[in-house]
């Protein structure tokens, strides 16, 4: 009974001690974002008296001058960010089912040599291409515009796409297809209206990485695009960064304002976002 | 076999053409043309001049371009401790039956890898400020304002600086994947480990590190390619600096292409990286296939 006792108490220390940590780490994880939130409602010189304190007569003046002044580029940048996500996203899930479907169902000369391919796709250093891409972009008339990074994004989001896609489609039994086809139904017809329907669940996955990464990207938005009308939010803060060096409520209220769709959308549907990226890492 | 189901040629070529085009474009054209630009002297004008190995020998001797190399692999071992290591603890303490509230803390902890780098960046940047830094707030709180510096400024402490808020940034990434791991894991294992006395160092060590393996190396490979091209964090925190007390390999091919113009060079280091990477990743990949294998032998 003692023993058991001792044990008792041994254990809850150490329940104690496994919570402690957990919500230590877990708390670490959003209180830079509750720090921003609150701090942003804060005056500049409200926050340099005190930056870790509750704000004492909260306002939202740092989100109005920012929104309203068109000098920051702030709208502007967002709707870049949103195009080039949405439309990067829609072409990297049809490209992805189309390229993923046909190298795991159909027999030609080229399809091993697309499949190494697309593979070594997965394997380059993307980053080494950073200043190639300027380079050969620059080129042809091609860089900084406003199609300029969904060539990039869409490249370099196909590889994974595809092996994803071309993984499901396997468990895809044949016969379907078969059976489709002896009913006369078109190569088209039956990509479309029955093998794109099954692939839903994996092309979702998809999509979900992608528009992390896609809202998310820096460098090759960085050396491609020059207009600052043409720029996407990550660019926008950096300039940010400069314009509001000693400002930090307003810089904090700019990040929070680009930051919104993609929190919101986390915390919405975090447990199907979180199945994704792990199996997007996983399998990927 | 799927005779049935093959369409004419002309259909597959018509559905291939974009994306197979679009690709090549975007990744190989320019790796060639950065391959061949490499072996010239181009200050980014209408002028190149071919100076064969010049750029190549210049890059084996620059001394700054292997700083970099050495601060990506300072930046690998970093994270693959701190991130994969972390991470791995964390998972161990979660899977506890003393533990509550699981869900939130894995979504907790995995938001911040669903933030652009740049907010990271930008985000510790302010933590670390001199004036208005939450660091700086805190040693004054606790009566050490002798401490207080311009952290990004300490040459010496700049790269465990910027080191930080990556591994910070991907600690829950790494453990929802060790996660999910070890839910495929049979709970009869472990429970007839328990019967036969194993404590949970011992269940960690010998049941559940092996069993998941092959995740944790998935995890090792995520990490070593995922620093190899560490830029975002760098440039908004300290584009290298102070000096090259932080340049990374991606940063520096920047600084020497934008900045300095000079995209011949540029053009070589970007060779450089590619292959370097390359290198490492598969390197490391031999390495553990090489370990491991001869544990199972």
């Amino acid at each position: 009974m003692k023993n058991s006792g001792a044990h008792n108490v041994k254990k809850g220390i150490l329940g104690l001690f496994m919570n402690l940590v957990l919500w230590i780490f877990s708390l670490s994880c959003i209180f830079p974002i509750v720090w921003m939130v609150y701090s942003s409602l804060k005056e500049k010189r409200a926050f340099n008296a005190n930056i870790i304190g509750l704000p004492t007569e909260p306002t939202l003046k740092n989100y109005t001058r920012i929104l309203t002044n068109s000098d920051y580029h702030l709208g502007e940048s967002m709707m870049n960010s949103v195009r080039t996500t949405v439309i990067s996203i829609t072409l990297i899930i049809v490209f992805s089912f189309i390229v993923g479907y046909i190298l795991a169902r159909i027999r030609f000369k080229l399809n091993r040599v697309l499949y190494v391919m697309f593979l070594m796709g997965m394997l380059i250093p993307i980053h080494s291409l950073l200043v190639p891409i300027y380079v050969v972009f620059q080129r042809c008339g091609i860089s900084n515009q406003w199609y300029t990074l969904l060539l990039p994004y869409v490249s370099f989001g196909l590889p994974m796409g595809i092996f994803l896609v071309e993984g499901y489609v396997k468990t895809i039994p044949v016969s379907l297809e078969e059976a489709a086809a002896i009913d006369g139904s078109s190569f088209s017809h039956t990509l479309w209206t029955i093998i794109f329907p099954l692939c839903k669940p994996i092309l979702v996955t998809v999509a979900i990485i992608q528009v992390f990464s896609c809202w998310n990207e820096f460098s090759f938005a960085l050396v491609l695009i020059k207009d600052v009308s043409l720029q996407t939010v990550p660019l926008a803060l950096t300039q940010f960064k400069g314009q509001f060096a000693s400002d930090y409520p307003k810089q904090m209220a700019a990040m929070l304002i680009t930051m919104a769709p993609i929190v919101v959308l986390y915390f919405a549907f975090s447990k199907q976002i979180i199945k994704g990226m792990v199996a997007g890492a996983v399998k990927g | 076999m799927l005779n049935a189901i093959k369409p004419k040629n002309r259909t597959i070529v018509m559905y291939l053409l974009i994306p197979v085009a679009m690709f090549v474009f975007t990744v190989f054209v320019p790796l060639v043309t950065a391959l061949v630009y490499s072996f010239f002297e181009w200050k980014g004008g209408p002028q190149k001049t071919f100076n064969g190995l010049d750029n190549y020998i210049r890059l084996f001797n620059d001394a700054t371009f292997w700083e970099a190399f050495g601060h990506n692999i300072y930046l690998v071992v970093a994270c693959i401790i701190g991130q994969i290591g972390i991470a791995f603890v964390l998972v161990l303490m979660i899977n506890s039956k003393l533990v509550k509230f699981k869900t939130i803390h894995r979504t907790f902890g995995f938001f911040p890898s669903t933030i652009a780098a740049v907010c990271i960046g930008l985000i510790w940047n302010m933590i670390y400020h001199n004036k208005y830094g939450i660091i700086n707030w805190f040693l004054e709180a606790i009566g050490r304002k002798d401490l207080c510096q311009v952290w990004l400024n300490n040459t010496d402490l700049v790269m465990l600086l910027v080191t930080i808020p990556l591994i910070w940034q991907y600690i829950g990434y790494y453990m929802v994947i060790i996660l999910s791991a070890i839910a495929g894991i049979s709970t009869e294992i472990f429970e007839s480990a328990e019967i036969d006395g194993a404590n949970g160092f011992q269940k960690a060590l010998y049941i559940t590190l092996p069993l998941i393996k092959n995740t944790m190396l998935v995890c090792i490979t995520l990490c070593i390619a995922g620093n190899m091209k560490a830029f975002d964090n760098i440039f908004v925190m300290t584009k290298g600096g102070p000096g090259t007390a932080s340049m990374v390999m991606a940063m520096y091919g920047y600084q020497v292409s934008f900045n300095q113009s000079n995209m011949g060079y540029g053009s070589c280091i970007s060779v450089g990286i590619f292959v370097l990477s390359l290198l490492v990743i598969g390197g490391s990949q031999a390495l553990i296939k090489y370990i491991t294998r001869e544990k199972e032998a």
